[in-house]
């Protein structure tokens, strides 16, 4: 079996939005209202000379127990076998119950307006209904045996992607040291995103 | 704790409260009057009064959260019945299962009193309906087979208070929303502000002496439940005080808030208490008194969910 995990190093993400403006390029999301799948926030910690800045990406974790999935009524959003989490837009009634259970603020909307707009934006949108929105892993990119998008274009190589399931894969040996840890594991939700912490910048 | 952010959602506002008002009040006021109609006394008006304004505010309900919906189209997959082989682990589509029969069972149960009542055999499209021989047909069904009708409404109006607190449970990064407390709540308020609203019926529009034993029960029932409804926020208090941060920061803004404190607590739940309590008690001389108290509850219903739902806080290790 495959399970497919990303491992984000935040020693070495310094912030450029390169993986913003990738998976913006290549999911065509609506970012002229500042909807993204994926997300780099900043954060200035600490005072005075001590005062550092901190990037912080984040993105769908794809969950092995997903609340998003759970909630939504439809059966739009659903699971694949490896693990990704999908929606099917044709599906979706948007409810934005998938955005209420989510404790990762990975889900946007995408109405009629972002659609007519998109059309303009990016000359021709892959995209005809109205729905919530997130980040896919890239699972066509995937299937082509390619990584996402943010992950190909990352500058400091920040972001790695991988099978949990192979063990000689990087991220799973990563994982398996204890190095890249999970956002709040205690929600129950098991993650497949990791986080190495930022050692020097940390709060 | 720097490195945490902390924030409240502007996803489901005050719609969702509306939709969460409405679902519970109309589902708790339809269910309250199909059990008086069976186990207490039949009793046309009442039925006919409770179940049709009780179908209305479904009505609003489901049409608040329609309209708020990304995709119309795509609620056909939500009211498939079917939904539940799909979808079992969904409140929302237990919810619209929950309404939609609520309303379909509820229509049923007053069809029989509805081809009793001159009114409705007076208005030229309703008659007309009134008299088709499957309507005819159902109608006798349903007198025949009358407890049934009420239990399978009664069941869903029951579902649906309880859907309205199981929905907003099912979220777990908020600590507020989180927890086994909200379905009680939810539902305890449901059936409170049922009863406030009954009690504004039979004080305004069903005015018949031979009732006052209904107004008594309905009071006192109303008064249990408010004090009940006072328990559960004084634990809500106490759970939100310690264990999680986004709990702590949803009783700062809950507990510092004056609407919350004077406009849900003092005169939704504390002040109509006082009033029903006198009136169980020692009894009004008018009629101002009680109707008053149910206005209040049904206020305090609405404010109940509007805060409930700014008050989530999530926290975000960005």
């Amino acid at each position: 079996m495959t399970r497919y995990a990303m491992v984000i190093d935040l020693n070495t993400c310094v912030g450029c939005n390169a993986c913003m403006a990738a998976c913006a390029m290549e999911n065509q999301t609506p970012v002229w209202k500042g909807a993204w799948r994926t997300y780099v926030h900043e954060k200035e910690i600490g005072v005075a000379e001590q005062v550092r800045r901190r990037f912080f990406p984040r993105l769908c974790n794809h969950c092995d127990n997903p609340p998003c999935l759970t909630v939504c009524p439809t059966g739009a959003t659903y699971q694949r076998a490896d693990g990704i989490v999908l929606i099917d837009p044709d599906r979706c009634m948007g409810c934005r119950a998938c955005a209420m259970a989510c404790p990762y603020d990975a889900r946007y909307e995408v109405t009629y307006n972002d659609i007519r707009v998109g059309k303009e934006f990016y000359g021709e949108l892959q995209r005809t209904s109205p729905s919530m929105d997130k980040c896919s892993f890239c699972a066509h990119r995937v299937d082509k045996g390619q990584k996402p998008a943010c992950v190909e274009t990352c500058v400091g190589s920040a972001r790695q992607f991988g099978d949990l399931d192979n063990p000689s894969d990087p991220v799973a040996q990563l994982v398996a040291s204890g190095v890249a840890q999970p956002l709040m594991p205690h929600l129950g939700t098991r993650p497949n995103v990791y986080y190495i912490d930022d050692m020097k910048r940390k709060g | 704790m720097n490195t945490m952010t902390y924030t409240t959602q502007h996803i489901w506002t005050w719609w969702i409260a509306l939709y969460l008002f409405f679902g519970g009040l109309g589902a708790a006021t339809l269910t309250i009057t199909f059990l008086t109609d069976m186990y207490c006394r039949p009793h046309r008006k009442l039925v006919l009064w409770g179940a049709l304004s009780g179908v209305v505010l479904l009505g609003i309900s489901s049409a608040v959260l329609f309209g708020h919906l990304l995709h119309h189209a795509a609620v056909i997959y939500v009211l498939n019945p079917l939904v539940f082989i799909l979808k079992p682990d969904s409140w929302i589509a237990w919810g619209t299962q929950f309404i939609l029969w609520m309303m379909v069972w509820g229509m049923l149960y007053a069809l029989p009193y509805m081809r009793e009542t001159p009114l409705f055999m007076r208005i030229p499209v309703v008659r007309g309906i009134l008299q088709w021989p499957l309507v005819n047909w159902l109608s006798a069904c349903c007198m025949k087979r009358r407890r049934i009708v009420g239990w399978l409404a009664s069941i869903n109006g029951i579902g649906t208070a309880v859907y309205t607190g199981l929905l907003i449970q099912s979220f777990p990064a908020v600590a507020l929303w989180h927890n086994p407390g909200v379905p009680l709540l939810f539902t305890v308020s449901a059936f409170s502000t049922a009863f406030a609203y009954l009690l504004l019926l039979l004080n305004i529009f069903i005015t018949d002496e031979n009732d006052q034993d209904i107004r008594h029960r309905y009071e006192r029932m109303d008064l249990i439940l408010i004090a009940t409804e006072l328990v559960i926020l004084f634990s809500f208090f106490n759970y939100t005080l310690s264990g999680s941060e986004s709990g702590y920061r949803s009783a700062q803004l809950l507990w510092g808030d004056w609407g919350w404190l004077i406009g849900f607590i003092g005169f939704g739940l504390l002040v109509p208490f006082m009033i029903e309590l006198k009136g169980v008690t020692r009894g009004w001389r008018g009629r101002f008194p009680t109707v008053a108290a149910a206005v209040l509850v049904l206020m305090g219903g609405y404010l109940l969910r509007h805060y409930f739902m700014y008050a989530g806080v999530y926290a975000y290790p960005w």
